[in-house]
């Protein structure tokens, strides 16, 4: 008895004792990958201070990380609004082998091709935002099917790889490096990023997703189109993976079937490491940016300290569980206040 | 605080141990807050053997919060509950069912698709041969308890087949079969007819005789009064009454479950809307599957129109309906006397109607996000920093938060709080802030002061009169009489059951606010 009486007059007072379990867990569900990284690169940075820890590994570390901090962003779109989408690595994939296509076998510009192929990306979302929203199909279902499919397509494209007729300027749109011998790629991965962050966190449109991810009954009576919404975060997710798809066969200097499959666990493993960044438990542009590095680091020191490449699927699925294990106790965290 | 009913064993103040045939089982001093809010405080409740015990008290009272700390669903932040002077492990479904306690909810937990025996036998363990599960054996006791009850259908039957009263047979069935001693049903009476009320009754006088206690939740009091032996009162989460049968007559129970006596109209503000005028919105002859029927009604600007009646009346589908959440299968709505053809919320919105939802936090509340984005959710055009492009302002948003948050008295460390950590009223306050500035038309509250406190229930009554006097017409469901009586220009009737369905004008809060207490 005389411990509640305690007890309620902490409270009144507006107090309590500091909880040092409590604050020990919020701290790790908002700082934990951010520590994560920093630990990674001290660590990397110790065991190969000379190959590790200099400029021209750190670009190659950030070249590699925009191709997959382009798709996962996009892809952080559709977990905004609560929904999934397995088939961006098939797009990225179809795309890739397409947009080299467009300018091989059909002879088109580059501009044009590159045009179209982002267009498909984008047109990609029409079928899965129906499916979700006007079907009802749960959306791991939807994209999984329509992704299988476009990998279908390709091989009916082109079965085998795409590596000649592909215009110099083409591969320069990657590899060269036209700012501070920085390659394009980061500039790239910077534009999206910016832009997907503003229309997140500064638009009417960034609001109501938010606001759909987070009680779509709550959204619906508040006057807000939800399945409009859901098909823009498909659409952009669509888009993104079409231009890291055009972007990797850019790098590759040809159009090969199922290169951008791998991109999908990547992205997502990022999107759920960034989900547990900063924020309890709710996806964000800057918090994919981090899991995104997180992997980036973490495949490159791995290499530089000679692991071998068996190692990658296992690092990557570790990871991967371990970002939706952190994601899923923020948020368990951020609801249980 | 209002001790309960002492039964002559455990006078002395709830001894554990005093054993008597009376006080099977003891509840001392439960308590549990959600939120900050408090459900339920230090209720004390003695519950014997063969009696039937009454639960009565306004939404949000309580009564759920205790059946749900009983059953092992919610746990209570302190205080015992103890059954033969043994303590009941609390917050353990499991433990709550091998005590003897068994739970009964509206919303009946039977699977549909699985016919009344395998209902009735699930979760036990059944007699198999070579593995495989014998049937006939298993069913034996699940037979005799249908025996009991009275359950004059196959027990092949599937559930869905079966109406609404067999279903309640099939749950005390199940409950009788697992030795149950004692039997919680919440509102058993919301979805039967006369004759298969009656059934039931006689089915709980005879269980009570054969030894099993019942604890009888329910909004109908004249049922209680009948039925009850013993009947419990709660309010705002407090045992207010505790009384055996024959002390409280029907007045006597509504003053005890509302505080005081209904209030005279006197303490009312008196209807200013211009009836003469034109109806802001009308409904005629709408009806949706069984639940509405044939509903007219007209709101004028200004005006608090209230839905009375009971739980289950149809009341949250016709404001569903209203707020295009729900089709009509017949009938239509018009808006400033322009018809409205079919539309969905996002539409209804568009229109000017907006719904304020019963269920505030699966329906109202963005929980991870802040006050301030909850409040401008559904105004977020206001909010431009140009109005052709669609990019916020972040100053506008936080003056337009800062605005709703004098404006309503909402009470918070500041704007970017998360809504989930301010209390239920402020949270309220809030999801009717979210339309102050969205050039709204027509507003429906469901339940807007469910589970909220009395200082901010007033705050929430005096927001609803501003909106209404700024000509907004005003739609309010409640199940609280005095709320009707203290807000309502007109109460609009419904009835529960099935062809009976009447909206009436009732003038005269008097008169009216007793109606839904039928």
């Amino acid at each position: 008895m005389i411990k509640h009486s305690d007890a309620a007059g902490a409270n009144a007072l507006g107090r309590k004792p500091i909880d040092w379990r409590r604050a020990g867990l919020v701290f790790l569900s908002r700082y934990g990958t951010i520590v994560g990284l920093l630990l990674m690169i001290v660590f990397f940075s110790i065991m190969a201070p000379n190959t590790f820890f200099s400029r021209a590994n750190f670009l190659n570390i950030l070249s590699q990380a925009s191709l997959t901090a382009i798709i996962a962003a996009g892809l952080t779109y559709t977990l905004v609004v609560g929904e999934f989408d397995l088939s961006v690595g098939f797009v990225a994939s179809f795309v890739g082998l397409i947009v080299v296509g467009f300018m091989s076998y059909q002879g088109l510009p580059i501009w044009l091709s590159i045009a179209g192929a982002l267009a498909v990306g984008i047109g990609k979302a029409d079928p899965d935002g129906e499916l979700v929203t006007k079907v009802r199909i749960n959306a791991v279902i939807a994209t999984l099917g329509v992704g299988t499919m476009l990998t279908g397509l390709g091989f009916s494209y082109s079965a085998f790889p795409i590596a000649s007729g592909i215009p110099r300027a083409f591969t320069n749109i990657s590899l060269s490096r036209v700012l501070f011998g920085i390659p394009n790629p980061v500039f790239f991965m910077a534009g999206i990023l910016a832009v997907l962050w503003v229309i997140l966190n500064r638009t009417d449109i960034g609001q109501k997703m938010q606001a759909v991810g987070a009680n779509i009954e709550a959204a619906r009576l508040s006057g807000i189109r939800v399945d409009r919404i859901k098909m823009f975060a498909f659409a952009t997710a669509g888009f993104c993976a079409a231009i890291t798809g055009t972007l990797l066969s850019s790098l590759l200097g040809s159009g090969t079937l199922g290169v951008g499959d791998g991109y999908l666990l990547d992205a997502f493993a990022a999107v759920f490491l960034g989900s547990a960044t900063l924020r309890e438990g709710q996806f964000h542009i800057v918090g994919t940016f981090v899991g995104v590095l997180i992997l980036a680091v973490g495949f490159n020191g791995l290499a530089i300290l000679g692991a071998p490449t068996n190692y990658q699927p296992i690092f990557k699925g570790g990871i991967l569980i371990l970002a939706v294990g952190m994601s899923t106790l923020a948020r368990r965290y951020a609801a249980s206040r | 605080m209002l001790a309960s009913q002492p039964s002559e064993a455990s006078a002395d103040g709830g001894s554990a141990n005093a054993r008597s045939p009376e006080g099977w089982m003891e509840i001392r001093g439960l308590t549990k807050s959600f939120a900050g809010e408090v459900a339920l405080a230090e209720a004390d409740l003695d519950i014997a053997r063969g009696k039937v015990h009454g639960l009565v008290g306004a939404n949000g009272a309580g009564k759920s919060t205790l059946i749900r700390c009983l059953a092992g669903v919610t746990t209570a932040d302190r205080g015992r509950i103890t059954i033969d002077g043994e303590d009941l492990h609390q917050g353990s479904p499991q433990a709550s069912e091998r005590a003897g306690l068994a739970f009964i909810h509206q919303e009946l937990n039977l699977i549909p698709h699985f016919s009344a025996l395998q209902n009735m036998l699930l979760g036990v363990r059944k007699v198999t041969r070579f593995g495989l599960i014998d049937w006939k054996r298993s069913s034996v006791r699940a037979r005799a308890a249908a025996e009991r009850v009275g359950m004059h259908f196959p027990l092949e039957t599937t559930v869905s087949e079966l109406s609404v009263a067999e279903r309640w047979l099939v749950m005390i069935g199940k409950a009788l079969m697992r030795d149950a001693r004692l039997i919680a049903m919440d509102e058993p009476t919301a979805s039967l007819s006369g004759p298969e009320s009656e059934k039931l009754f006689s089915i709980i006088r005879d269980l009570s005789l054969n030894g099993v206690a019942i604890l009888y939740v329910s909004h109908r009091l004249e049922e209680v009064l009948d039925l009850c032996d013993r009947i419990t009162v709660l309010r705002d989460g407090r045992i207010v009454d505790a009384a055996e049968r024959g002390r409280l007559d029907k007045k006597g129970l509504v003053r005890a479950i509302i505080g005081h006596d209904i209030r005279s109209p006197e303490d009312r503000e008196h209807f200013t809307a211009d009836k003469s005028g034109k109806p802001i919105f009308s409904a005629r002859d709408v009806s949706w599957r069984d639940s509405v029927r044939d509903v007219s009604f007209d709101v004028f600007p200004g005006e608090v129109l209230a839905l009375g009646g009971l739980v289950g009346a149809g009341r949250t589908e016709l404001a569903h309906l209203v707020a295009g959440v729900q089709r009509p299968g017949t009938g239509h709505f018009a808006l400033d006397g322009k018809p409205l053809a079919s539309r969905n919320e996002a539409e209804a919105v568009e229109t000017g109607i907006a719904l304020v939802p019963e269920e505030r936090r699966s329906q109202g509340l963005m929980l991870q996000h802040s006050l301030a984005i909850n409040m401008n959710i559904a105004s977020l055009s206001n909010l431009r920093s140009i109005p052709a492009l669609p990019f916020l302002s972040t100053s506008k948003a936080r003056r337009q938060a800062e605005g709703l948050v004098r404006r309503l008295g909402i009470k918070t460390p500041s704007i970017d709080t998360k809504i989930a950590s301010l209390s239920g009223g402020n949270q309220q306050k809030a999801l009717i802030a979210r339309w102050l500035n969205s050039g709204i038309r027509l507003l429906i509250l469901d339940e807007p002061s469910r589970g909220v406190d009395v200082g901010a229930r007033e705050e929430i009554h005096g927001a609803i009169r501003a909106l209404a006097r700024s000509g907004v017409g005003i739609i309010l469901i409640s199940s609280d009489v005095e709320e009707l009586a203290i807000l309502a220009d007109r109460v609009l009737v419904m009835a529960p059951h099935r062809g009976t369905h009447r909206s009436r004008d009732h003038r005269g809060p008097h008169h009216r606010a007793q109606l839904s207490y039928r």
